[in-house]
């Protein structure tokens, strides 16, 4: 891998610069934890480097919430996403799968994917329920992101993954190509060791290989024990950085508001005769296990679950899909 | 690179007439702004401005294509506004999404139709599109089925049939009243008095899903096999597109990868018929 290396304090400036035509938004520390900011200059000094893991999933920035799909589209300011972990990164494959298929492109979805650069971050430590290299995820980003940023002793280390990110950095006058291979093997060492600590946990989790087959047995009273905490709230589906289920809503004029929906929510399959395969909340609750590690990487030849944990942070009735798998794996 | 195709816009179509069918089913028949054709089995989003959209099949020939009719039964909230529409007004169009019947694979071949209710609608687009290539067909059996005699819908449709060569098309409703003479029961009733070379053939079967369930299991028990059944599945198709999950039927988007599906593709989804 090919890196370039620049003074953290340069690094400060050239964001400083780029605030004046691009859009930047951050993974910033705030009282609750950390989560993408839009930065205004007096925030670059702030940016967190090599933590996981921001709170707001990857996906927030291409799939809004709510937008109008049939409004007409402005030109926007080219934007930087800067300090993403990899498993949001990973889920990008399967969001660009959906929305950039070639039967029907989401313009909106690839408008801002060619409109963004992504600079993920290695991370160095982790978060209690992190499990990505359980799901043969690493904790840095060797492919879709357009460049890996390391800071390393007061030197940001910024690892070219993609073209694009190759004609930004080279751009950046105070940014050198990286010769020296003490400084790369030291990056490298970082890399064991936060791969040897994400090891060290979650040691009985069945890895994504044997989740589908686990998913997919016969094992109903698993999750009508694990679903009787379960509310329907979505909060699982709305942190999940792979999750973009939509609702379409009309409006006067033929027009048309996607807005984020979930398969958790009651009536999410109902059709007007009043059938509904997932009226149970057992059914409703087993089927997003079943979308994640069952029928998505089938249809889609991609991971659909990439180890964040945050639908476990965020579930309010304390269901632990990690747990849930250890269970089915017994 | 604004400019391009948006994937969420309907086109506008002017609605001409409204047929009432049955006291549930109306056919809206609609003249396209722009240049729209269909190939039969796809489906469409229809719109009703400022109030809903919901998937229906063309129920009109694929080869007209500057009219378009599409049946609907009053079932739900869009629908029921549907049916207060007068011609004169516009509707919106998306589409057509979905993969429809392989009427080329259907050459050479018996056809044997199994219809229930409004499930008539799709199957008269595709009788129009059968009829047109009769030449390259053996036989088309129609078995349809209604509530009552008042629930059949395009009653004129039966009597052409009948008077089509290689056409042949029957019917039964499940209550009959004074008007009513002819066969009563289930649908799969009428598979008794039909004549079908099975190792030649074709099943087709559109209706409401219980319906589809024991058509299905009769077509079996007759012989045939799985991949010569072909289903055409009724979910929650909100987008079109294979993007809003709400129509995912095991690895499938019913809305891209369907409707029609052979048998064969879906039996191992115990959930099919939900």
């Amino acid at each position: 891998m090919q890196y370039y290396s620049i003074k953290k304090e340069e690094w400060d400036k050239t964001l400083e610069q780029l605030l004046l035509s691009h859009t930047i938004f951050a993974a910033v520390k705030n009282e609750f934890g950390l989560d993408y900011e839009l930065i205004k200059p007096e925030d670059i000094a702030g940016i967190s480097y090599n933590i996981p893991k921001p709170a707001t999933p990857l996906k927030s920035f291409f799939l809004p919430v709510r937008e109008n799909v049939t409004a007409v589209r402005a030109p926007q300011k080219p934007r930087i996403i800067l300090g993403i972990p990899n498993c949001d990164i990973e889920g990008l494959s399967l969001l660009d799968s959906i929305y950039l298929d070639e039967d029907f492109d989401d313009i909106f979805y690839r408008d801002r994917r060619e409109n963004t650069i992504l600079i993920s971050s290695d991370c160095f430590g982790k978060q209690e329920h992190c499990h990505c290299l359980t799901y043969d995820i690493k904790p840095y980003s060797e492919r879709i992101s357009d460049l890996a940023a390391v800071l390393l002793d007061g030197i940001i280390m910024l690892r070219i993954i993609t073209g694009k990110g190759e004609d930004f950095v080279r751009k950046i006058p105070q940014a050198h190509q990286v010769t020296d291979e003490k400084i790369m093997a030291s990056i490298n060492d970082k890399h064991k060791v936060a791969e040897e600590s994400l090891k060290s946990d979650h040691i009985s989790l069945p890895g994504y290989s044997k989740t589908g087959s686990l998913v997919s047995k016969p094992n109903m009273e698993i999750f009508v024990k694990y679903s009787s905490h379960c509310v329907s709230c979505g909060a699982c589906t709305t942190v999940c950085p792979t999750c973009t289920c939509f609702l379409l809503i009309e409006k006067p004029g033929f027009e048309k508001v996607k807005q984020m929906d979930a398969c958790q929510y009651p009536g999410f399959e109902r059709v007007a005769g009043g059938e509904d395969a997932l009226f149970e909340l057992k059914n409703r609750f087993r089927n997003r296990y079943l979308c994640k590690y069952v029928w998505k990487p089938e249809k889609f030849s991609s991971i659909a679950c990439t180890g964040c944990g945050r639908c476990i942070e965020a579930c309010i009735g304390k269901i632990n899909k990690n747990e849930l798998f250890i269970e089915l794996a017994k | 690179m604004l400019n391009e195709k948006n994937i969420y816009n309907p086109i506008h179509a002017k609605l001409t007439d409204v047929i009432e069918e049955s006291s549930l089913i109306k056919t809206f028949v609609l003249i396209p702004e722009e240049e729209f054709s269909f190939k039969t089995g796809q489906f469409i989003e229809l719109s009703v401005d400022g109030i809903g959209e919901a998937p229906f099949t063309p129920s009109s020939s694929p080869l007209i294509t500057e009219k378009l009719e599409v049946t609907v039964m009053k079932t739900g909230y869009v629908t029921e506004i549907m049916h207060n529409l007068k011609p004169g007004g516009y509707m919106g169009i998306r589409g057509p999404y979905g993969r429809g019947y392989p009427v080329e694979k259907f050459f050479g071949k018996e056809i044997l139709i199994l219809g229930g209710g409004c499930g008539l609608a799709p199957i008269r687009s595709l009788l129009y599109a059968l009829e047109n290539v009769k030449d390259k067909l053996v036989k088309v059996i129609l078995c349809y089925g209604s509530k009552t005699p008042a629930d059949c819908i395009y009653k004129p449709l039966f009597d052409r049939l009948n008077n089509t060569e290689k056409f042949e098309a029957h019917r039964t409703v499940d209550k009959a009243d004074e008007s009513w003479s002819g066969s009563v029961g289930v649908v799969t009733s009428l598979l008794n008095k039909v004549k079908v070379n099975i190792d030649n053939s074709v099943a087709v079967v559109c209706g409401p899903p219980i319906m589809m369930k024991f058509g299905t299991i009769r077509l079996l028990e007759m012989g045939y096999r799985d991949e010569q059944i072909y289903l055409s599945m009724e979910k929650n198709m909100s987008c079109g597109l294979g993007k809003c999950g709400h129509c995912m039927m095991g690895e499938f988007f019913v809305c891209k990868d369907g409707p029609v599906f052979t048998y064969n593709e879906i039996k191992h989804n115990p959930e099919i018929w939900k």
